[in-house]
């Protein structure tokens, strides 16, 4: 593929970067790792209410390559993670950030690619319902995985895994109250905090959308796991 | 003097049209009379960068090219271009990304305006922050395409995949390699007839295939191919006649 000058990727992270930040949307804050570097973001997902993730504040690292966007992101989670699809390091294992040569996950599951239109918004959206809603067929983690399926097939009574995500949740509130933030643990929080603060400017029909999106989301989260994972902008 | 430096090159006169990609894939036995056939019937060609997306780098090049002396389709097609957008978004594209990637496809679709000239076109082209964008608008087009007439192609597809997965794996990553239906559906999705001279291994001359995609309507024998492509095993040119 071309050889992209970095310029294309400056400017479309610094475009992203700045309807982020003018317009945040739910459940995650960005920033850049060092203000001088575009290619590194620093985000803080929030764990989504009505799950074992709730009230978790979990940091994770962006990378983005020279010849984003027409390549994605890698994200590593820097807080730590007990997750299927979430390597010992912390990187995350998620079709969408998936190259689009060499794709281990080919012909496997009807999942979202990465493509040149993607966004640092949809990618962290699949990484928010991932975390509820892991993918055991290609597990990064496979004790993970293992132990999730017990919880998930005991319908709850093995409480291993729940065991473990809701101490690593109880772990990342120091870390939220040094950064002084409050974390929300209600869905109407939770959606509010996505309203923008000037929405004067913004088409209201691209924010209704998210909304019934997530609804719809929170509704689904413990059904069958082969359903589209990202549950964004396909309504 | 010729590069390949660029993603579209100035246009030379290629006496051997030699394949300057992969000569392996093309027996050494059959290039001349075929070489020759071109020579009859071609005088110049114009490369294009070998990287996966030269199927839809020659396709924008050639067709705004064309365009320059044709106010009349110019305008047909700024329209269809224009439109094109709100399908794509209803088609769920992230609107944010979509809207960049529409903007900067009319800025080098409006290059074509008076006073456009090839050499902008080129200038343009050979710019990787617009030719890029350029060539992923035009794959989200055929995505667009494929995804809107899904029951037609999806016998067309190999493996057992949805039109969805098939566009999302073989059509809007960047520097995947076309194919038939890619062609297909693009010269549907922008109502141009084109022509592909095949310089594969079949017979002694190179076969010529056109795609009309008015085939079957009552237009169907309007179909004139507006530009010719040279295909040689795993690569798109432009092609000029005589």
């Amino acid at each position: 593929m071309a050889q992209s000058p970095s310029g294309s990727a400056v400017k479309a992270l610094q475009l992203e970067l700045k309807k982020i930040q003018t317009e945040p949307v739910e459940g995650f804050r960005v920033k850049l790792v060092n203000d001088s570097n575009i290619f590194e973001w620093e985000v803080a997902i929030f764990g989504p209410p009505s799950t074992l993730y709730e009230g978790g504040y979990f940091k994770a690292h962006m990378k983005f390559p020279a010849d984003y966007p027409y390549s994605p992101p890698s994200v590593r989670f820097i807080t730590k993670m007990w997750h299927p699809n979430v390597y010992e390091n912390g990187e995350v294992c998620i079709s969408i950030l998936h190259p689009p040569v060499d794709d281990p996950q080919s012909g496997e599951l009807p999942s979202e690619r990465w493509n040149p239109t993607q966004t640092v918004r949809t990618i962290l959206l699949s990484v928010i319902s991932l975390l509820n809603e892991p993918n055991t067929f290609s597990p990064a983690n496979v004790d993970a995985s293992v132990m999730f399926r017990k919880w998930k097939e005991s319908k709850g009574k093995e409480k291993e895994y729940e065991n473990i995500i809701r101490k690593q949740v109880q772990a990342t509130k120091e870390e939220a109250e040094k950064d002084n933030v409050k974390v929300p643990t209600t869905l109407q929080e939770y959606c509010v905090l996505s309203t923008p603060a000037h929405d004067n400017q913004v088409d209201a029909d691209f924010y209704d959308d998210d909304y019934v999106d997530d609804l719809d989301d929170e509704e689904e989260m413990y059904h069958e796991e082969d359903e589209e994972d990202s549950g964004n902008e396909e309504s | 003097m010729e590069t390949n430096s660029g993603d579209v090159n100035q246009t030379t006169f290629d006496p051997t049209f030699q394949h300057p990609y992969s000569p392996a894939r093309l027996p050494e036995t059959v290039r001349p009379s075929k070489s020759q056939d071109l020579k009859s019937r071609f005088k110049n060609l114009r490369k294009t960068r070998g990287d996966g997306n030269c199927f839809y780098r020659a396709f924008g090049f050639a067709y705004l090219e064309t365009l320059l002396t044709n106010g009349k389709e110019y305008k047909r097609f700024f329209e269809t271009a224009q439109k094109s957008k709100d399908d794509l978004i209803g088609l769920g594209f992230p609107q944010f990304t979509l809207e960049d990637f529409h903007d900067t496809f009319m800025d080098v679709v409006k290059m074509v305006e008076k006073p456009g000239t090839t050499a902008a076109l080129v200038e343009a082209f050979n710019d990787g922050g617009l030719s890029d964008y350029f060539v992923v608008y035009l794959r989200l087009l055929v995505s667009g395409h494929l995804q809107q007439n899904a029951d037609s192609y999806i016998y067309f597809i190999d493996g057992e995949r949805t039109i969805k997965e098939f566009c999302s794996q073989e059509v809007e990553p960047m520097g995947k390699e076309s194919d038939h239906i890619h062609i297909v559906s693009l010269t549907k999705a922008l109502q141009v007839p084109i022509c592909v001279e095949y310089m594969d291994r079949e017979g002694d001359k190179c076969n010529s295939f056109t795609f009309n995609p008015f085939e079957g309507t009552a237009d169907s024998a309007d179909a004139t191919p507006v530009f010719t492509l040279l295909y040689r095993p795993g690569h798109y040119d432009i092609l000029y006649p005589l």
